[in-house]
């Protein structure tokens, strides 16, 4: 985990979430609950301050992160040492010919447009500015969304190309939404609740945020169920692999957070609108704020899984990568061969002279299955190469391909080939030797 | 001994993806992987997984005694990377890849065809 390049993903996704979070929590949630008379008081005033500074702190964030994550990426690709990156054009490369380096500039174009429209948005006396407001929500959701062309998402082929930068791009939006305004959320809470005025604001804004909490949980199961689908593909891939286990911790952790937003949502929400009294409402705002808290840092844990999935070999590509090694009986013979058109995995038991039964299955070069319309298994005897006959496989309910009572006349170094007709009517020839014991 | 490097040696097997494995990955060539083709193909075309950046993604020929055979740099198009190759005699030849794939990350492998004899 010392990889410097988790580092800089983990940061600038998390600064991300909450330059972008903060804007659409303005727009979308402080900004409905300052109309009228609300937007002039010294609370609101206190609260679009601390927004403000939150935001330049996002941005100035992400802008570091994201430096260091361009020059990172440079250097693996080049295979330069960082240092070197500098020179030679190499950043420049990136940048102008490569969709990591293209999506780069575009955000940072982005970000730029983005903090010009903060000073405005979270100045202390408030504006009239529909058009900012969409303006300047428009430019974080795009900001966050970007994000998908710097990653898994970008190197997909036919449906997958359009699908999969889609369905990220929609999870990054609804997670910034949602994550990213907690903290906002929490500043606006603190700053509430000493007042009727105040108190007012805090429940038109928990009001709000309950159906933005819900659109976004929506969307990120969705998506993510999507995006897992591109990414994992399968049960044991999931399971199996480096990046299933930590995809897993994470949507443990997203529901666990969707638990506590439950909690906020069907039990504090109403007793924070329907009390009358201001200590009961004081009570629900202390409880939601510390819930908030909570799950913010499930979140975070979330955005530093997030940097460490993006450098590491998405699980489809490992889906199969331990095929039968487990199962492998103690009394068989197993050999594994490999060529790039694809390979085999041929176990014979008993792995003893005598009768036996070999079992063959076929792969891809990428593990995945390899469908066969005919198979056949031939053995050569280690001092009797003769002209052996080759048996017909027949194929199983599991799809490996079986040769019932092949007999093994004496033990040592036998040669097995595995003959196959692949359903692309090409043949497939794989040999290799395998040891029968006495 | 033998039961410990059966281990080792499915260790190894079992390892071997991994240490190969990243994003993209070479789907098909021509010529194909490990073939012997009777005449001197006038390029190699090989094809990936996903879409490669041109800007990093190479690829290099050589004869069995190691020269370069290729026309230099390979031209990339969405995910096919295809380089040209000078007048070949017959014999092996390896053909040694890298790729860069559009989600950043690297992948480089190696394999060999023959040019048949007359």
């Amino acid at each position: 985990m010392a990889d410097p390049l988790i580092y800089a993903r983990a940061i600038h996704f998390a600064a991300t979430m909450l330059v972008a979070g903060v804007v659409l929590f303005a727009v979308f949630i402080a900004a409905p609950a300052w109309r009228g008379n609300a937007g002039s008081g010294a609370v609101a005033i206190k609260v679009r301050a601390r927004l403000a500074v939150l935001a330049w702190i996002g941005l100035a964030l992400a802008a570091i992160a994201g430096v260091a994550w361009l020059v990172l990426t440079a250097a693996g690709m080049s295979g330069l040492p960082t240092a070197q990156v500098f020179g030679g054009g190499v950043l420049w490369t990136v940048l102008s010919q490569t969709t990591f380096g293209r999506a780069w500039l575009v955000r940072f174009v982005l970000a730029c447009a983005l903090a010009a429209t903060l000073p405005a948005l979270l100045s202390p006396r408030i504006h009239k500015t529909p058009w900012l407001e969409a303006a300047a929500a428009v430019l974080a959701a795009a900001f966050a969304g970007a994000l998908a062309w710097s990653g898994h998402a970008a190197g997909g082929l036919g449906n997958e190309a359009v699908v999969h930068p889609a369905a990220d791009v929609l999870h990054l939006i609804a997670a910034a939404a949602w994550v990213g305004a907690l903290l906002p959320l929490i500043v606006l809470f603190a700053a509430a609740g000493r007042d009727d005025a105040s108190l007012a604001m805090a429940r038109t804004a928990t009001t709000r945020f309950s159906i933005l909490g819900i659109v976004s949980v929506g969307t990120l199961l969705v998506t993510g169920i999507v995006n897992t689908f591109y990414l994992a593909g399968s049960v044991p891939a999931l399971l199996h692999t480096e990046y299933g286990r930590l995809l897993l911790i994470k949507i443990a952790l997203f529901l666990a957070m969707v638990a506590i937003a439950a909690v906020n949502r069907f039990r504090l929400t109403p007793q924070l609108l329907q009390h009358a009294s201001i200590a009961a409402s004081r009570d629900a705002l202390r409880k939601l704020r510390r819930n908030a808290a909570v799950e913010i840092l499930a979140g975070a844990i979330i955005i530093a899984i997030v940097g460490a999935l993006g450098t590491m070999p998405p699980a489809i590509h490992a889906a199969h990568q331990h095929p039968t090694y487990e199962a492998v009986p103690a009394d068989a013979a197993f050999v594994h061969i490999h060529l790039v058109e694809g390979m085999a995995d041929v176990t014979i038991r008993p792995g003893r002279t005598g009768r036996a039964r070999a079992t063959i299955r076929l792969w891809d070069e990428d593990f995945g299955p390899l469908e066969a319309r005919q198979v056949s298994l031939t053995l050569i005897a280690p001092e009797a190469p003769g002209n052996p006959t080759p048996h017909p496989a027949r194929q199983g309910r599991d799809g490996a391909w079986q040769v019932d009572g092949i007999e093994l006349s004496q033990p040592g170094n036998w040669t097995v080939s595995v003959d196959a007709v692949l359903d692309t009517n090409k043949h497939l020839t794989l040999t290799a030797p395998i040891v029968i014991e006495p | 001994m033998r039961k410990f490097l059966t281990l080792i040696a499915l260790l190894f097997i079992a390892l071997a993806p991994v240490a190969a494995q990243a994003h993209a990955f070479l789907d098909h060539a021509s010529p194909l992987v490990g073939s012997t083709v009777p005449a001197a193909p006038h390029e190699v075309v090989l094809t990936f997984t996903q879409n490669l950046e041109p800007a990093f993604s190479t690829a290099q020929v050589t004869d069995s005694s190691g020269a370069r055979v290729d026309q230099g740099k390979a031209a990339v198009s969405g995910n096919t990377m295809t380089v040209g190759l000078k007048a070949l005699g017959p014999g092996s030849y390896k053909v040694h890849w890298h790729a860069l794939s559009v989600d950043t990350h690297t992948t480089e492998g190696a394999f060999t065809f023959t040019v048949g004899g007359h």
